[in-house]
Order: C-alpha cells, then sequence, then structure tokens
C-alpha cells in the first residue's frame, strides 16, 4: 500500500481545443503509462464520437506513476474532463475526486468563457489549480498576454505557470514536477469505516456494473460485503483495481486512492452517481455530500423508428444512464409515432451525443423530435405546472399565463463582430446587459436570451456570423412571464402531435412559414394532395402544398426486365419502410428533425 | 400460353437512348450469329418437346437490318425445333429506315404476321436528337409497305423540348397510316447511355411534364379507338400483342441470342450479353446461360402481382388462388386495405385504377413482402 502522501488526485480543465487530451496524453507517455508506439492518438477519449468530434465527453480515469526529482515515486490519479460548457456536471463529478486541477490555456487565444465556469466550479470544490499555459511552439502564441489574462480574469498568480506545447512535448516534465509540488495529498483515515464517493459507472456485461470511486475514508478489498446510501441492497465485492486507462484489478483500495469496484451488481438501479459506498458491516454513519442535482435543460422525445424495438431502446437509455446521470427519461407516447421517451438534457450537444449513442453504441434507428424547453404554466384556477412537451400543454382557455426560461449570456468575441452579435441577440429576444472590454482583442457582451431561442440554431448563428471567433456560454436565471403560443403543424388536415412547438407569439408567423416551406421539400410526393399548414390554436397561419405524384411507373416491363424490375420496386419498398405514417400521409424520419432549422435552405 | 423470343443484337447505329443489347459495328457477323441461333434453338429442342407454343417475336437491336432471308430460316428453325402453332402470332420488329418492299414480302411469306415499327416522334428534329435513323417521311414509307398488315409504332413521350401537341401528331400519324397498335414508351434515361447527359443537365420533361405529355397521349388514343390494355400499350380491339400479354400474366417463355432471357419452370435463365462468349458457347455445343435465378413460391406470387397490375385486365384472383393455393382476399388484406382508394375489384378481378395507373409503383410495392 502507497503512502497517502505519495498520491496526488487531479484533472485538467481547458476549453474545448486548448489541448487538454494531448497534454493528458503526454503526461501518461512521460511516466511511462503506454509506450509512444502503442499510443493510440489521444487515448482517454475512448469513444468513437470523442474521437470524430475532438471533444471529451465522458471522464476518463488513469492511475499513473512519476519518480520525482526528489527521488520518490508518486501514484498520480488523472481524471479528465469533458470541455463543454453541456457538460459542466461530468465535471463537477470529477473535481469531487480530485485535490487539485491543471487549468490549460492556449498561449494564442488566452481564457475563455467555459473555462472561466469550470475554474469557479474547482475553486468551489477548494481545489488547487495550477495555470498551464500550451501551445507556446505556435508563432502567434502570446504567453505573456495568457498569464496577465489569467491573473486579470481569473485573480490566480499566474508567474509560475509552466510554458508548454502538448504537442512538442515542450516542458512536460516540469508540469509533473508542479503537480508533485502544488497539489496537496489526500487526507483521510484508512481505518475509519468505507466512505467511497461513486463519480462514475458503466455496465459491464459479465462483471455487472463496475463503480469508479474516490475512496475517503476506509479501504476496500475484493470480499468485503459493502452497500451503498441508496439502497439497502449489500453484495459482495469480487474485484478491485486501478485505471490505466483500462481498469487493472489491484488488491485493496485505500483512503485517497481513486479506482473501482467491481461486485457483481446486476441492478443498473440500484446505483447511481454520486451514492456512496460504505461497508455493510461497519457502515459510516452518513454519505458524502452527493452532487447538485441536475436540472435538464433541452427535452425532447426518442422514438424507436421501428416500434417493436421499444424495449430495446429502454434497455439503451438505462444502460446510458448508467454513466450519465445527467440524462433523464420517462415513457412517453405520440399519436404520429407511437410509444417512446421524452428524455431530459443539460444541452444541446448533450442531446446530439445521446442520440448519436443510441444510433452507435446500440444499433438503434430512432426518431427525435424538435428540442423543447421547460415551461411554467400558470392555469387560470391558480395552479402551476412546468411543460416541456407541446402536446402536454392544457387548452389556451386554462392558461392565465406561460413563463419561460431565461438564461444569462456571456459571449466573448473580438470587437469586429459585435455588430452582428448584437443584430442576433436582438432577432433572439435578447435583453442587452452589459459590454465589457477584457483587452484590445476581446470583448465581453452580456445578454438575457429566453432558452427557447438558444436551443435551436444559436450555436451555429455565433459561429458564423463570427466566423468562428466567438464563444459562449450560458447560465439558467430564471423564468420570466412571456407571450407564447403552440404551434401545430397539420398534414393533410391532422394536427401531428410530433412536429408540435411552443414559440413566442411574435416569431410564430415567421416560424410556421419556414417550416411549412420546410416541410413541403422534405414530406415526398404521396398519391395525393398534402397540404402542410402551420395553426396556433386552431387558426391557420401558412400552408404549403405537396403535390400528388403524377408519375412513379417503370415504363416497360418484358421478359427480360422482370427481375431488374423487380429489384426496383424492392428497393422502393425498403425505402417506405424507412418512413412512419402520420393519417395516412407517409413521412421520412428526417422530417422530424426539419423543425430544427429556423432558415430556409 | 408459352413464347418464343429471339434476340437479334445488329443496329445500324446506336440511339442515343439505346441501353439494349445491340452492337452497330458488328453486322458483318450477322450470318454466323443467325446459326448460332439456329443451334441454340436445336440444343434446347429435347427440353421443350412438351411445349406447345402461341407466339414467336424477334426483337433487337434492328431485326430488319440483316438478311431478310436469314429472318425466314429463323421462323422455319423455330417451326422446326419446337411446337410453334399454326395461327401462332409472329412479330419482327423493324426500323423505319431499313426496310423495303421486297423485305416485306419475304417477311410475310415466311409467315410473320405482325410488325412492331419503331417510330418513337413525328418530329424529325426530335428524332435526330434521339440518334433515330430514319425521318417522318421514310416511316410513312415503311407504313405504306405494311399497308393491310398488322403493325404497332412505338412512341416515346419525355423528350426534349416535346410538347403535348407533339405526341398527338406522333400518335396521329401513326393511326392514320393504319397502326392498330401502339405503345407508348415514357423515355427512361439509363445511367451510361448518352442521353443521361441531358438528364443530369435537366434537358428533359420532369416527372411532372411526363405525366402530362403521357395523359395528353393516353386521351387522344382513346379517342382514336386504342385501348389501354397495359400502362404503356394500346390497341385496336383484337389487336393486343399475345406475346406481351403473355408475358405479364407470367405465362412461360424461352429466348434465344445473347441477352435473351428464358423463365421455364420458375427457373428464369439469362444468356451473355458478350458476343463473342455467346459464340464460344453455342459453337462448343452449350447453352450461353450466365444467370438461372430458381424463383420461390413468394417471389412467383411477387411477380404475378406486380406484372397483373401492370395491365387493364388486372390479377385474375381465381386464378391465382388455384395457382398458388390460400386466399389472396385475406393473405394481402392489409396491402388492399392499405391501397384501396387506389384499386378496384370487380368481376374476381384486381386492378389499379385506371387514373392511377401512370403511379402504380407506390400501389404495387404494398403488395411485395418484405
Amino acid at each position: 500500500m502507497i503512502d497517502k502522501r505519495h498520491i496526488r488526485n487531479f484533472c485538467i480543465i481547458a476549453h474545448i481545443d486548448h489541448g487538454k487530451s494531448t497534454l493528458a496524453d503526454r503526461l501518461m507517455e512521460s511516466t511511462g503509462q503506454v509506450s509512444e508506439r502503442d499510443m493510440e492518438e489521444q487515448l482517454l477519449d475512448s469513444m468513437d464520437i470523442e474521437r470524430e468530434r475532438g471533444i471529451t465527453i465522458k471522464l476518463a480515469p488513469v492511475r499513473m506513476f512519476y519518480k520525482a526529482d526528489d527521488g520518490v515515486e508518486y501514484e498520480f490519479n488523472l481524471i479528465d474532463t469533458p470541455g463543454h460548457v453541456d457538460f459542466t456536471y461530468e465535471v463537477s463529478r470529477s473535481l469531487a475526486a480530485c485535490e487539485g486541477a491543471i487549468l490549460i490555456v492556449d498561449a494564442t487565444q488566452g481564457v475563455e468563457a467555459q473555462t472561466l465556469a469550470n475554474v469557479y466550479l474547482a475553486i468551489e470544490n477548494n481545489l488547487e489549480i495550477l495555470p498551464v499555459i500550451n501551445k507556446i511552439d505556435l508563432a502567434s502564441a502570446r504567453p505573456d498576454e495568457a498569464k496577465k489574462e489569467i491573473e486579470e480574469v481569473i485573480g490566480l498568480d499566474a508567474s509560475y505557470a509552466p510554458l508548454v506545447s502538448a504537442k512538442e512535448g515542450i516542458n512536460i516534465k516540469e508540469v509533473l514536477e508542479d503537480v508533485v509540488k502544488y497539489f496537496p495529498p489526500p487526507s483521510g483515515d484508512d481505518d475509519a469505516p468505507l466512505k467511497a464517493l461513486v463519480f462514475d459507472s458503466y455496465y459491464d456485461n459479465y462483471k455487472g456494473v463496475i463503480l469508479f470511486v474516490r475512496i475517503k475514508d476506509g479501504c476496500v478489498k475484493a470480499g468485503d460485503k459493502i452497500k451503498t446510501f441508496r439502497s439497502d441492497r449489500v453484495y459482495e465485492v469480487t474485484e478491485t483495481g486501478a485505471f490505466n486507462p483500462a481498469l487493472v484489478p489491484k488488491n485493496g483500495l485505500f483512503s485517497g486512492e481513486v479506482g473501482y469496484i467491481a461486485a457483481s451488481i446486476k441492478s443498473i438501479q440500484d446505483v447511481a452517481v454520486g451514492d456512496t459506498v460504505t461497508g455493510a458491516e461497519r457502515p459510516a454513519d452518513e454519505p458524502l455530500p452527493g452532487y447538485k442535482k441536475v436540472q435538464s435543460v433541452v427535452f425532447c422525445g426518442i422514438y424507436p423508428l421501428d416500434g417493436s424495438k421499444f424495449g430495446d431502446l429502454k434497455d439503451a437509455l438505462l444502460k446510458l444512464q448508467l454513466n450519465d446521470a445527467s440524462l433523464i427519461f420517462e415513457p412517453d407516447t405520440s399519436q404520429a409515432l407511437g410509444f417512446g421517451f421524452r428524455c431530459g438534457f443539460l444541452g444541446l450537444l448533450h442531446m446530439e451525443i445521446i442520440q448519436e449513442r443510441i444510433e452507435r453504441e446500440f444499433g438503434l434507428d430512432i426518431i427525435t423530435t424538435a428540442p423543447s424547453v421547460s415551461y411554467k404554466v400558470v392555469k387560470t384556477d391558480g395552479t402551476e405546472m412546468f411543460v416541456d412537451n407541446p402536446s402536454h400543454l392544457p387548452p389556451v382557455s386554462e392558461i392565465s399565463y406561460m413563463e419561460e426560461p431565461i438564461v444569462k449570456t456571456e459571449i466573448f468575441s473580438p470587437p469586429d463582430y459585435l455588430g452582428q452579435i448584437m443584430d442576433l441577440c436582438r432577432e433572439k429576444r435578447g435583453t442587452f446587459l452589459q459590454m465589457t472590454y477584457l483587452d484590445k482583442s476581446r470583448v465581453k457582451l452580456e445578454y438575457d436570451l429566453p432558452l427557447n431561442e438558444i436551443i435551436f440554431d444559436f450555436f451555429d448563428a455565433v459561429k458564423s456570423r463570427t466566423r468562428g471567433y466567438a464563444s459562449f456560454d450560458y447560465e439558467l436565471k430564471g423564468y420570466e412571464k412571456s407571450k407564447l403560443v403552440k404551434l401545430d403543424i397539420l398534414l393533410n388536415g391532422e394536427v401531428c402531435d410530433a412536429l408540435s412547438m411552443i414559440v413566442h407569439e411574435d416569431s410564430a408567423y415567421a416560424r410556421g412559414r419556414t417550416l411549412c416551406e420546410n416541410l413541403k421539400d422534405a414530406i415526398p410526393r404521396q398519391l395525393f394532395e398534402v397540404p402542410v399548414q402551420a395553426a396556433i390554436g386552431g387558426k391557420i397561419i401558412a400552408r404549403e402544398t405537396v403535390k400528388a405524384m403524377r408519375k412513379d411507373v417503370l415504363a416497360k416491363c418484358y421478359g427480360g426486365d422482370i427481375t431488374r424490375k423487380k429489384k426496383l420496386l424492392e428497393k422502393q419498398k425498403e425505402g417506405k419502410k424507412r418512413m412512419r405514417q402520420i393519417g395516412n400521409v407517409e413521412v421520412p424520419s428526417e422530417v422530424f428533425m426539419q423543425i430544427l432549422k429556423t432558415n430556409k435552405d | 400460353m408459352a413464347g418464343i423470343y429471339v434476340h437479334i443484337p445488329f443496329c445500324k447505329s446506336k440511339c442515343r437512348y439505346c441501353d439494349f443489347t445491340s452492337f452497330p459495328d458488328k453486322l458483318c457477323f450477322a450470318e454466323s450469329y443467325m446459326a448460332c441461333v439456329y443451334r441454340e434453338m436445336a440444343l434446347r429442342q429435347k427440353e421443350l418437346e412438351s411445349y406447345t407454343f402461341d407466339t414467336l417475336y424477334i426483337g433487337g437491336g434492328t431485326p430488319s437490318v440483316v438478311d431478310e432471308s436469314y429472318i425466314a430460316m429463323l421462323v422455319a428453325a423455330a417451326r422446326k425445333n419446337f411446337k410453334l402453332k399454326e395461327d401462332a402470332e409472329i412479330t419482327i420488329e423493324i426500323n423505319p429506315g431499313t426496310i423495303s418492299a421486297g423485305k416485306v414480302e419475304m417477311y410475310s411469306k415466311c409467315g410473320i404476321n405482325r410488325y412492331s415499327v419503331g417510330l418513337q416522334s413525328a418530329i424529325d428534329g426530335q428524332l435526330r436528337e434521339l440518334g433515330r435513323t430514319h425521318t417522318l417521311n421514310q416511316f410513312i414509307t415503311c407504313a405504306k409497305l405494311l399497308k393491310g398488315k398488322n403493325f404497332n409504332a412505338d412512341v416515346m413521350i419525355g423528350l426534349k423540348d416535346q410538347t403535348a401537341d407533339d405526341v398527338k401528331k406522333t400518335i396521329e400519324v401513326a393511326a392514320a397510316f393504319g397502326a392498330k397498335h401502339i405503345s407508348m414508351y415514357a423515355l427512361t434515361p439509363e445511367d451510361g447511355t448518352p442521353i443521361y447527359s441531358d438528364y443530369l443537365n435537366g434537358e428533359l420533361p420532369d416527372g411532372d411534364e411526363v405525366a402530362a405529355l403521357y395523359d395528353e397521349g393516353y386521351k387522344r388514343l382513346e379517342e382514336l379507338g386504342f385501348l389501354r390494355y397495359e400502362v404503356s400499350n394500346f390497341a385496336k380491339k383484337g389487336f393486343q400483342s399475345r406475346h406481351n400479354l403473355n408475358y405479364w400474366r407470367r405465362g412461360e417463355y424461352i429466348g434465344f441470342g445473347v441477352a435473351a432471357s428464358s423463365c421455364i419452370n420458375n427457373v428464369r435463365l439469362t444468356n451473355t450479353f458478350d458476343l463473342d462468349e455467346y459464340f464460344k458457347c453455342i459453337l462448343s455445343g452449350h447453352l450461353a446461360v450466365i444467370d438461372s435465378e430458381k424463383i420461390d413460391k413468394e417471389g412467383q406470387k411477387e411477380e404475378k402481382i406486380m406484372l397483373a397490375l401492370r395491365t387493364a385486365e388486372g390479377l385474375n384472383i381465381d386464378e391465382f388462388n388455384a395457382e398458388f393455393g390460400g386466399d389472396f382476399l385475406k393473405d394481402y388484406g392489409a396491402a388492399i386495405k392499405k391501397t384501396c382508394e387506389y384499386i378496384e375489384i370487380f368481376e374476381g378481378r384486381l386492378k389499379i385504377k385506371d387514373r392511377y395507373l401512370f403511379v402504380q409503383n407506390s400501389i404495387i410495392v404494398e403488395f411485395l413482402r418484405g
């Protein structure tokens, strides 16, 4: 067992693209965790989606051994963290398992909005922060300015920050030494009753649920009886171990250490991330403080393309939830789409990632409905309710008024694009709060914006109007009264519940019109004319028509053609199978995403 | 019913839309080729001893480019090897530019009693655009040679810059000069043909425009007494093509020559598309089959439905039940229910309603499995 004084638990905080995964890889390489040759690019981003998008979504722990200049071998537990604003929740989870955080700042870009949020989280969690200036190999690097920004914006002393290039492997050793020097070792009492914080988990087909834990007090080894504070079920530990980053069995985990526990836990519902594991025979008196319960911000319906796959979809969601507690879902039905789930996410990117993981990791074809936020509805009888599904909105006559979530947004941009950003915020019903010049080349704009305006294409709009230079961050501020209406779409005279949405009165007409136009192009022609209408409370506000199909025939079919012509028809049949029947209209599943586009393309 | 098809893969030149197996530069091999076809017939004579054939169809290519004596020998070879009914329908496809009084005389003497003339359009500019080698006048000359005989004229719709009046004019010319049967096909631009680039360039009428041309043509044909009996085929009463009806009723057929296919006992055989290979196989005493497909019962049913629904007579339900067992109306209940607005069941037959025949694919696919 290693001396606790020689353990360092830390994480890395960085903005997307500032080189977090690269630095993590470099640290592993320098500590001999992996040989350079075996190293697959960016080890910690193990999901395909992470590699493709170049972002970290899941936190991934890894243990390293480092022989420092003082001659002592230290155990490092690095817990990688996601950088995107949507995954703040994941970040807070890993922070709770660490004593220190490396803050990476890009020497060419300085401090970014998203970094700030995570730095403050780390400070709140009493973590020691070590700033590291990365990308100093680039010609445009301005390390001194970056240091100045750290001191001015965050208020950290950055004078001792190592100047590194993770890509080129410059000054990595300095970082390792600083980790030893500046980060405190974990505290904890090996003899106290076991208290282990579950910061992540996943389901292994052979071993059951694998718990990723940080041991705060006590110790745990194979054969021990454990339980969680959440349920009284007692499990026998079958295996403990560490991460390299793959799971490596190790006999016993002691206070201060980070590792995993397998205990043949078969029921996914029995454990939750944020829970505390303790000994069944000598339980601790009270659990560790868990995580702040996350609030879902964006909601959408997820339905299996093939209605009979409902059970598979449920299974997939449960398994995803196991290591992403921020995903919430409940069964839902739609007239148009049948049985499915209403899901809640931390943000748009989170939603996209989950959708993609369902399709890739579980091989399920799904239909998703337009994202929505949660609205507060005050009814005429004085009662209040929250509605995130447009089809659950009570009749207009029962609604006294509605409130919508407002977010406080900080947009960082070079001054050149101020005009474009302000125009955009105005279009999106934003309220200007203030503007601050951070330095010559960076301005911070603060706006209050309705969240439902952001969830559609705000990210893309900000990026495209500023040629990618601006970044932004938002946090929920509260609810404000707003004139909201339910916009329905009728296909061939029938309301298609999966296409309904709640929009602001002022933009309803424009949205209705654009949506009808987009749908007209997305819905294939049928044997009959299909009116596509947008309506507010029964009043039609826009209409387009999908003309009836006039030609759908194989001109010739004689003896030699039969096989080939039949294949053509079979292909057509295949295409039809991917469609949904809405009333008597056949609609391809992509149609349900048309609603996302606020512009005609 | 059973039919014989013979493929003659020679042409004067390749039309721009042509996707068939034809060789414009190999006419010199015609004699050897015909000899191989007679040989191929002899190779299958035993196997087909028990069959009686109702029709013989000589298609191409352009059968009228080869010497008429070979055609006469071909008909004779067919009669010699197979039981071809005394009153069999014997058709030859001809190109208006390659016909003469002598040819017609020989054809008729050897027993050919039906002609299919590739008119395509009565507008010379459109003929040129298609790469046809004849003119309207040559068609008229040809039609005069065929006076009093049973002939079909092919008419194409969906040509570049084609108007409804052009289509009507073409139909009227064919009718005026005595055609008893008119096939009106929508041009299908196939990948790999020169006309495909016109299609990609958006120079050809789109689906809606083709449908409009079809509707106009259809109307005019009915006015002139041509009744639609299949989506692209129209005939005066009693002049339907028995050979083609046999395909749509899913009768048996045997094909000779390159690229020809046969369907006997629910095995579909396809001959090689390569002329040299065809020669080699036949000369060494083998069939030139490159593909053999055994059609299972489900496949047979699907073909039966898909072909029958192309026709105005539709599917004979009792016959279907007798052939395959089961109860069609019950077994296909879901498809019938789903398409009920577009089909009709009348006097034991299920057919697509007249006005939906040109959008039949989306209706037919409901009857396919999977």
